[in-house]
């Protein structure tokens, strides 16, 4: 019994350690690199790095050297077998109004080890609201507009079925 | 004290110590050989003057002496453009004919015709072109409904006014006077506002040199476009618009974003071996 409290004491402190030792902004350095050569570029104000977070602030995203949009906080919250991503006031160039919704209020993608081959998505914005998910197993996106109604300027993009309308890709 | 310092717990210190230690390590080897010191900016170019930009395109060259003298003399004699209001067009193939009010008169003017010192040179569907001079004048429709007026024949009557309909078909139209073209405004609001219907119409490839872009090509240009009647041929290079060079895909979108406050247009393409300047009047 000693023997098992010793081991699950390692793995809880081994655990601890890789979450609060991981080089975060390190290696959000190294997705940079990696959005760089997708010609994506992202410039924050500051980085803040917590015990589980890494949290960016006031984001402009250049897509081919076009600022496509600007986010007010960006945060990456890890405990290794559950992680979201959320994002904070996420405003697009007026140039784009034509083919995409402007302003994005709250986003919010979590992965949990229970559900390992599924990302669930949920956003609010101008459009109201769109819950969707990624299959990592078939490499599919599906985002349903089941609650939203200002979705006018997306409709030319979007498949309807007896749920309502909705995106669906593929990568 | 005894207890605090018995050996198995010490032991388990040290055993939690070193699996820290560990994975540190770990964390620090990775970051050491894999991981970047800094991350990747975009470095916000300055808004950069243009070499030049033509203001006024016309007149480009000096009229001569004589033609002066002319126009001095004519000057007395002739008004404004203003007062000339453009009420009706009937445009053939063959001929063009305009209803014209001037001094509370309606005439009808076909091409080649004088009023008011400027003659009839050409017309579209909601405007005419007049030329004094080396210059052009533009003459939009009336569109204000007129009380008693009738329309006669294949003139048409005053026009409704332009519907502001969100159709993806390009209103505004391009005429060739000549020495340069003049785009009608709305065509350059339609485009800046449906940047989709610019995708339809022209097809834009980047030239690269290594990770340097150089410039933009035309991979294909809609037959019967406006871009088409722009002058623009598959396989032009444009290297620079308005006195910008155009060597990043910000300075295009930067161009776009303010296509609709431009007063006149000048691109410089490259056509083979051959550089050529394409100028235009925005009216």
């Amino acid at each position: 019994m000693q023997m098992v409290k010793n081991i699950l004491l390692v793995l809880l402190v081994s655990w601890l350690a890789i979450i609060v030792f991981m080089p975060k902004q390190a290696l959000y350095y190294k997705m940079e690199e990696t959005l760089a050569t997708q010609e994506v570029v992202l410039n924050e104000t500051s980085i803040e790095e917590g015990l589980f977070s890494l949290t960016l602030h006031q984001v402009t995203v250049y897509v081919k050297g076009i600022p496509v949009a600007t986010v007010e906080e960006v945060k990456f919250f890890t405990l290794l077998f559950f992680s979201r991503l959320s994002v904070d006031t996420l405003l697009l160039d007026d140039s784009l109004k034509k083919m995409l919704p402007t302003k994005l209020n709250h986003a919010e993608i979590t992965h949990s080890v229970a559900s390992a081959l599924n990302v669930i998505v949920h956003a609010q914005g101008s459009f109201d609201a769109l819950e969707g998910n990624i299959d990592l197993g078939t490499s599919s996106v599906r985002l349903d507009f089941n609650e939203s109604k200002n979705i006018e300027v997306l409709k030319s993009q979007l498949k309807k079925d007896e749920k309502g309308w909705y995106y669906e890709t593929s990568f | 004290m005894k207890h605090l310092f018995s050996l198995k717990r010490l032991k388990n210190l040290w055993l939690l110590a070193i699996v820290l230690l560990c994975v540190k390590l770990v964390w620090f080897v990775i970051a050491f050989l894999w991981l970047p010191v800094s991350g990747v900016d975009y470095m916000v170019e300055k808004e950069r003057k243009p070499l030049y930009y033509r203001v006024k395109l016309n007149p480009n060259k000096a009229p001569p002496p004589k033609k002066q003298t002319k126009k001095t003399v004519k000057r007395v004699v002739s008004g404004s453009i203003k007062d000339i209001i453009l009420l009706g067009i009937y445009n053939a193939s063959d001929m063009t004919v305009i209803t014209v009010e001037h001094k509370k008169k309606t005439k009808v003017l076909s091409k080649g015709d004088e009023i008011n010192g400027f003659t009839l040179d050409s017309a579209g569907s909601n405007f005419a072109i007049f030329t004094k001079a080396t210059k052009s004048y533009k003459v939009k429709l009336f569109t204000k409904k007129r009380k008693n007026s009738k329309s006669t024949g294949t003139i048409k009557e005053v026009a409704s006014p332009v519907k502001e309909t969100k159709s993806s078909k390009p209103e505004g139209e391009i005429v060739d006077v000549g020495d340069h073209k003049i785009i009608d405004r709305t065509l350059l609001d339609h485009y800046g506002e449906n940047v989709e219907n610019v995708y339809k119409d022209i097809g834009i490839k980047d030239i690269k040199n290594g990770k340097d872009l150089k410039g933009f090509s035309i991979s294909f240009i809609r037959r019967g476009s406006p871009f088409a009647k722009l002058g623009l041929k598959r396989g032009d290079v444009i290297s620079s618009i308005n006195g910008q060079k155009i060597d990043s895909y910000n300075a295009a979108f930067g161009i776009y974003k303010n296509i609709k406050d431009i007063e006149n247009l000048s691109l410089v393409i490259k056509r083979g071996e051959e550089e050529m300047e394409l100028e235009y009047e925005v009216n």
